[in-house]
């Protein structure tokens, strides 16, 4: 018998109202359809599907910063859209999120130190100003980032740099579990490699859980132990690495697999 | 041989910065053949786009300017002509998808009618027939409903959907070569086969050739003939496909390929490499990449290495393409120079 997992998401439904013509009749898009899944403490689970399929939202819901139209999400065995006030703050400090475009999650007109405090000065974390400081820039040394990154703005920073700041910025708060929504897709392979390898190091140090939400199936192969094939809002496969990229069940995971271009198939 | 569409010689194309001169391509050289796709590969920063813009001539002016080189197509320099006889070359023998789909649709017109307008422009005039064909473009780049597609403008549609109605709109008067800047980034994997296939298709039907620049190194081992790895403004190495994937041998296309994740590498760090492009307005003074190099040695960093020819160990060799290199462990003389170590890739601390 597995422990309790630190995520649970039960028949999820997410209905967005959707407005055709000025006189049609109001209409909802489904976006998530009955989603349920587990996620054990300190692994990684992966979403994978289409554009579209509903990836996102299902991280939205899973991070209480979207209201599900049915269903919950349990937080080590406890339903997190029950919570109210302190007791929510609690559980947003747990959860954090990464996305893809490290423009559009940092302000640009907040330096690094800023960036890396404000959530700290919410959470009551760090008794001083001072002290937050030091622990922003023993976060930065974290992600591989000189002390001296503190007091520059976002634009001063590649893209790979700007990612790792916004990995830093969600350890600030010392949350156990990060949904990745296509962290790595907007960068090079080789700065790709460095927040991946990051990313595995903070998981083995500090035991983060991960939902990993993401095109790339070399990424899935790479750092995920168990995946999810979404299809317009509902998960159609799910298993080990091993069991998905070997033995597909569904038909449309095999085309999937099939449509992505690996190096492997190509020169063989 | 055939003789190659294009052939670019010693392109430099620079800019001026307040930072001062950023050599953004400098000396790049390559040519393709009708029906070959090449893929120009590297970090980015590295002078991919820039490379792409002045062979069509559309870098950003004033900053930027092409500081010298050739651009043969089909014999002929394209640095002599004039803006509207490139206007006129644009969009009916070179066709064109850049990186940034929504900024290259107009938005207060219809798909329809920027699709039309572009097949107009290069003399197939506009009737009924165009319509048919603008249909049956949409199609072939799997855009549904094509005829109500046809009638909607492009903030109706989602970025997907924009860059398959950009792919349409290059490949509408059938180019002979097309230039496409991370085509397919935005796109799902099942529509980027599509796109993928079709551009295929093109090139078996009326021999196409390609210039095709990206990120993913599947697409590179699957779609092009031959890989022109750029580094920091200028070409590192230069090789067919397979012997490029087979036997890397410049230390960055190396720590490039080494760094791709995948399911063999599962627990184990992957290969980074160290630190970031420099900027373009100091590359490092003789071998640019040695300052990120695993294999430096002090011959590195006082000598320019130049770009020469290797042999190439492909057994089944199928074209004429040549391989070439720019890095010192090939010199014949420099490489002696080199103080005794293991020929591996080392993961930098
Ligand atoms: N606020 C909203 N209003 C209406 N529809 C929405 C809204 N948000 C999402 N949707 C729709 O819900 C569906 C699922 O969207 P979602 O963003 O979750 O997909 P995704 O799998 O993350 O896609 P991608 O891979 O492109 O990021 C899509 O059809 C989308 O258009
Ligand atoms: N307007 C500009 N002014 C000054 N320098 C510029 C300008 N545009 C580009 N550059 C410089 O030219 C170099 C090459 O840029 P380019 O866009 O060709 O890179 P790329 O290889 O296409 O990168 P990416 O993969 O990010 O698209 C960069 O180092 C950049 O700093
Ligand atoms: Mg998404
Ligand atoms: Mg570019």
């Amino acid at each position: 018998m597995t422990a309790t997992p630190l995520i649970s998401v039960r028949n999820l439904v997410k209905e967005f109202p959707v407005r055709r013509g000025l006189f049609t009749k109001r209409q909802v898009k489904v976006a998530v359809d009955g989603v349920s899944f587990d996620i054990q403490q300190g692994t990684t689970f992966a979403l994978v599907g289409e554009s579209g399929s509903g990836k996102t939202t299902v991280g939205l819901m899973v991070l209480d910063l979207l209201p599900p139209t049915r269903g919950e999400v349990l937080y080590a065995g406890e339903p997190i859209h029950a919570r109210k006030g302190r007791e929510r703050l609690a559980l947003r400090r747990q959860m954090q999120v990464v996305f893809q475009d490290p423009y559009a999650s940092l302000n640009a007109r907040m330096t690094v130190a800023e960036a890396l405090t404000e959530g700290m000065m919410i959470h009551r974390i760090g008794a001083s100003a001072r002290e937050r400081r030091e622990r922003a820039a023993e976060l930065l040394r974290q992600v591989n980032l000189p002390p001296e990154a503190l007091d520059r703005y976002p634009h001063e920073f590649s893209g790979g740099q700007r990612q790792r700041i916004a990995i830093a910025r969600a350890l600030s708060v010392e949350p156990g579990f990060i949904v990745l929504d296509e962290p790595t897709s907007a960068l090079d392979v080789s700065v790709q490699s460095q927040v991946l390898n990051l990313l595995r190091q903070l998981q083995q140090d500090l035991g983060l859980t991960y939902l990993f939400i993401t095109h790339n199936l070399d990424v899935v192969g790479y750092m995920a132990d168990e995946v999810a094939v979404m299809e317009r809002g509902r998960i159609v496969e799910r298993g080990t690495v091993d069991e998905i990229f070997d033995n597909p069940q569904q038909e449309y995971t095999r085309r999937l697999l099939a449509a992505v271009p690996s190096v492997e198939a190509a020169l063989r | 041989m055939t003789e190659p569409l294009l052939r670019v010689e010693d392109l430099r194309t620079y800019f001026d910065t307040p930072a001062g001169t950023a050599r953004a391509v400098d000396g790049v050289s390559f040519s393709i053949a009708p029906g070959e796709t090449l893929a120009l590969v590297g970090e980015s920063g590295c002078g991919k786009s820039m490379t792409a813009l002045s062979i069509l001539q559309l870098v950003p002016e004033p900053a930027g300017y092409i500081a010298g080189g050739h651009v043969y197509f089909q014999g002929v320099d394209l640095l002599d002509y004039t803006w509207e006889e490139m206007r006129r070359v644009r969009g009916a023998d070179i066709g064109m998808i850049f990186q940034e789909p929504m900024t290259s649709l107009n938005p207060v017109f219809t798909i329809g009618w920027q699709l039309m307008e572009a097949m107009a422009v290069h003399g197939k005039g506009r009737g009924p027939d165009t319509r048919r064909r603008a249909v049956e473009l949409l199609t072939r780049v799997g855009l549904p409903e094509p005829e109500r597609l046809l009638r909607q403008y492009p903030h109706e549609l989602s970025g997907g959907m924009r860059q398959r109605v950009m792919i349409a709109m290059a490949l509408a008067n059938n180019p002979k070569l097309l230039i496409a800047d991370e085509p397919t980034t935005a796109l799902d994997v099942t529509v980027q086969k599509q796109i993928l296939e079709l551009i295929r298709e093109l090139q078996q039907d009326f021999g196409m050739a390609v210039l095709l620049i990206t990120h993913d190194l599947g697409i590179v081992a699957e779609v092009s003939d031959t890989v022109a790895v750029m580094y920091a403004g200028q070409i590192v190495e230069y090789a067919t496909t397979r012997d490029l994937f087979r036997a890397p041998a410049h230390p960055y296309t190396r720590a490039l390929f080494a760094s791709r994740p995948s399911r063999d590498q599962r627990g184990r760090d992957l290969i980074t490499i160290e630190g970031i492009v420099p900027q373009a307005t100091a590359w490092p003074p003789a071998c640019r990449f040695a300052p990120r190099c695993p294999e430096r040695w002090p011959a590195c960093e006082n000598v320019a290495p130049v770009y020469q020819k290797l042999a190439s160990p492909g057994e089944d060799q199928t074209g004429p393409a040549e391989r070439g290199v720019r890095c010192h462990l090939y010199h014949p003389e420099l490489a002696r120079t080199r103080p005794e170590q293991p020929a591996t890739l080392e993961v930098h601390p």
